[in-house]
């Protein structure tokens, strides 16, 4: 009889991983002609419509509505101008300069339109023939969510001052691995809400955060989310007002595992009066899991950014190359106040420029993830550019310093950033994905070796693909950095455990332990530990350690069932595998387990209906195959 | 159009306010007449134009309040003003409340105030001395543009004007370019 142990549970580390989704109507054309009387009925209307109304509606992101003739006479002169500005529609990247999905942006033909509409008084026009009402989505345009999940409590927004970039920790009750296609996030009050991001943290590090910060979430305009493993797969999970869900590609959605939590991350704008802010996420599940894994790149210069004031053009580059095929799916620029044009590029093996993205007059406010139309498929060889300028000169408006003062990089409204996330899809499989990552942390070491995040993801993507003893190598180096970090230490005893190097796996995993008894994955390692050293009371006391703080961890419960079946405690190891079994029910290796401790008790009828189980959920099952063999024939003989 | 330089422009308008602006009649929020330049006294009065749905006019609503607190006990008077004759008492009343305003409310549902002080903008103020105007313009110059604010005003333009006229002194600068949401013109 065997109740095979599960694998050691990976939780091998990588920082920073960010989430984003978007897509929005396109934008379309005038009708044709220079019409020598502008109507709102035949021209103004339609363009309106179709531009302006998926935000001027109530309970969306614009101030008023533009729903009618009515709605958009009464702002004739205000709506010329803003379109004249090309401050509205709101769409930063120049055209031209990459073909995203969803452009909101006014031919020019449209603005003159508009604006000799309004020279003539905004006529009405022929009152018999109205444009269509525009029309929209109801509640969730994805039909109704499988999981909402929302703020735990309101958060509440003050009526002046700077804007507020807060970020709210969001649970989600899951159970096991569930695969997510699509999230709708809706920010709960548009109007105040620039733009929302949601981030993925498997660790509770920002739970911790939060809980050290007064007041529903915390504080900080970007997330650094401290992940312990690499993320085999990232997505944009982003909102900007207008933006309709966005449904992830076939193939690829993306997990959610008991414990995570989504990190709703923030910018607000005081409107003037207090603001009560109550954001709730739809989730859609799907049963396929990830065969395609796209990965967010960032480029960065963070360093470079120490900005003098008075400096009006000051510029800050990255440029780094790609070992392998990729398809770029998306890119998200992002500066704070003093960003004035932000360029990224790529230049082909052959020398050529494929344009990403150009946006000359960049405005944190209308920040966004832009997905192209067809993904551009980039060679290996290829560099991967970004170029910012940034103005912290008195000349800029936005500058949050008066008098300019000098500026470096962080995480403050009055710091500023230089990041170009690149939503790419790697083109060889899993492992494409891990030399991807590597290529680009070493790019980062390059520029900085005392990086602690580079190490430690450097380390991640090392174990990852089995090179153990560098990992190693890049774990020390990390905590040599940061000899706090829990998260690097509990990395580099899963290394020690994968390399059977079980005396120093354990005594890292218990310095963890010693610095925070909570750590729950330093204690299910150190069972793990304890458990290939045959420690069996020892591995026990651990895995019941991890269950005590939560009873629902599926691999504890495995592991705690595998351990009491070792000791000879088959009733005890049952009721471990049938509570994992309510948690997880299609498990085929479950069922399988059960079959045998069952038939090891003398219960060969429940056995058999555990095996048969098994290999219903998976007919390929071997183990369960001659298990039920033996114990049909068990119950053959005894009947 | 021709261009004309501000301070000559409001010399022209003042001209007109000092002749009509003491039977300026305006409404409140019950349909009532209020005058409220008939004193006749030098009274310091403070008009500021605004609008329920004005996204500009409604961030400077902490503002307002201050500057009602600072001058309301120094003896000025405060109005907010809706010139939108489509925004309905009821609407006003909510929004008044919502943005926690102490000042009294007046509609300018025929642009009579409109036309005397040459406001266009919400939010905007017009300051009076007696029937006579001394500023019209932006409460302070933080926002440039639309979408184009300054992280602080680095001007208070209406607080320098009330404190010229409180000490009897000319107003440096009697008009300035506001920016905000366009009143609408009436049809």
């Amino acid at each position: 009889m065997s109740a095979a142990p599960r694998a050691t549970r990976r939780r091998a580390p990588r920082l920073v991983a960010l989430g984003l989704a978007l897509a929005v109507p396109a934008a379309c054309r005038a009708r044709g002609g220079d019409p020598e009387r502008v109507t709102f009925n035949e021209h103004v209307g339609p363009i309106v419509f179709r531009n302006c109304a998926v935000c001027h509606r109530p309970g969306e992101a614009g101030p008023f509505s533009l729903l009618s003739y009515g709605d958009v006479r009464r702002r004739a002169r205000q709506i010329a101008r803003v379109t004249a500005r090309r401050y509205m529609p709101p769409w930063l990247p120049e055209p031209g300069y990459g073909d995203f999905v969803g452009e909101r942006r006014l031919a020019d033909a449209e603005i003159a339109l508009i604006g000799r509409w309004v020279e003539q008084g905004a006529p009405e026009g022929d009152s018999a023939r109205p444009p269509a009402p525009p029309a929209f989505a109801t509640a969730w345009p994805l039909g109704p969510p499988d999981l909402v999940v929302g703020m735990t409590e309101p958060y509440t927004l003050r009526a002046e001052g700077p804007d507020d970039f807060r970020n709210f920790v969001i649970p989600v009750p899951v159970v096991g691995t569930r695969y997510v296609r699509a999230l709708d996030i809706r920010p709960g009050n548009k109007r105040v809400v620039h733009h929302a991001n949601v981030l993925v943290d498997r660790t509770g590090s920002c739970r911790r955060r939060d809980a050290a910060d007064p007041g529903p979430g915390f504080e900080g305009m970007d997330l650094l989310i401290e992940s312990d493993r690499f993320e085999p797969h990232s997505h944009f999970l982003f909102w900007k007002p207008g933006a309709p869900p966005y449904e992830e590609g076939p193939g690829m959605s993306w997990t959610l595992e008991r414990g995570t939590d989504l990190v709703l991350n923030m910018h607000l704008f005081p409107s003037g009066k207090p603001e009560r802010i109550q954001a709730a996420l739809g989730v859609y599940f799907t049963d396929e899991a990830p065969t395609r894994h796209p990965m967010l790149l960032q480029l960065e210069n963070d360093r470079a950014l120490d900005i003098p004031p008075g400096v009006s053009d000051f510029v800050v580059t990255d440029d780094f190359v790609l070992p392998t095929d990729v398809e770029v799916l998306g890119v998200y620029p992002h500066a704070h106040y003093l960003g004035r044009d932000l360029r990224g590029f790529a230049t082909l093996p052959d020398g050529t420029r494929r344009w990403l993205v150009w946006i000359k007059q960049w405005d944190l406010k209308w920040q966004g993830v832009f997905r192209y139309r067809q993904p551009l498929l980039l060679p290996r060889g290829t560099t991967l550019s970004m170029r910012f300028a940034y103005d912290n000169s008195e000349a800029n408006v936005r500058n949050p310093s008066h008098p300019p003062r000098r500026v470096v990089a962080g995480n403050r409204s009055t710091d500023e950033m230089a990041h170009l996330w690149i939503q790419v899809l790697p083109q060889g499989g899993a492992e494409a994905g891990l030399v991807l990552q590597e290529a680009l942390m070493r790019h980062r070491l390059a520029r900085d070796p005392g990086e602690f995040s580079s190490h430690f993801n450097l380390a991640a993507a090392l174990q990852s693909l089995g090179r153990l003893e560098e990992a190693v190598g890049h774990y020390l180096r990390a905590l040599e950095i940061d000899p706090d970090s829990l998260t690097a230490r509990n990395g580099l005893g899963t290394v020690y455990l994968e390399r059977g190097q079980i005396a120093e796996a354990i005594r890292e995993l218990t310095r963890v332990l010693e610095r925070e008894p909570e750590h729950l994955f330093a204690r299910y390692n150190l069972g793990r530990a304890r458990l290939s050293r045959g420690e069996l009371a020892a591995a026990e006391r651990e895995f019941r350690r991890v269950l005590r703080s939560e009873p629902d961890d599926l691999d504890a419960l495995y592991n705690l069932g595998h351990v009491l079946a070792r000791r000879g405690r088959l009733a005890e190891a049952i009721i471990q595998y049938e509570h994992a079994l309510r948690l997880a029910p299609d498990d085929a290796d479950t069922h399988c387990t059960l079959g045998h401790l069952l038939a090891g008790r003398g219960d060969w009828e429940t056995a058999v209906r555990h095996y048969e189980s098994a290999l219903r959920l998976n007919p390929g099952h071997e183990e369960a195959r001659e298990g039920l063999a033996q114990a049909r024939t068990r119950l053959s003989r005894g009947g | 159009m021709v261009h004309r330089g501000p301070v000559a422009a409001l010399t022209l308008m003042a001209a007109l306010a000092c002749a009509r602006s003491g039977q300026l009649e305006l409404v409140d929020l019950d349909g009532r007449p209020v005058r409220p330049l008939s004193s006749g006294a030098a009274r310091v009065t403070v008009f500021l134009f605004t609008a329920t749905q004005c996204p500009i006019s409604n961030r400077y609503a902490p503002e307002v309040r201050r500057v009602y607190e600072k001058f309301g006990r120094r003896g000025v008077r405060f109005w907010l003003v809706y010139a939108d004759p489509e925004e309905t008492p009821p609407t006003i009343r909510r929004h008044v409340e919502a943005y926690g305003y102490a000042l009294s409310a007046l509609r300018d549902p025929h642009h009579t105030l409109v036309r005397l002080t040459g406001a266009r903008h919400t939010p905007e103020a017009a300051v009076f001395v007696g029937s006579r105007l001394a500023y019209r313009g932006r409460i302070d110059d933080w926002y440039v543009d639309f979408g184009r604010s300054r992280a602080a005003p680095t001007t208070h333009d209406l607080e320098d004007a009330l404190e010229s006229v409180l000490a009897g002194r000319p107003v440096q600068t009697p008009t300035t370019e506001a920016v905000g949401c366009f009143i609408p013109e009436l049809r």
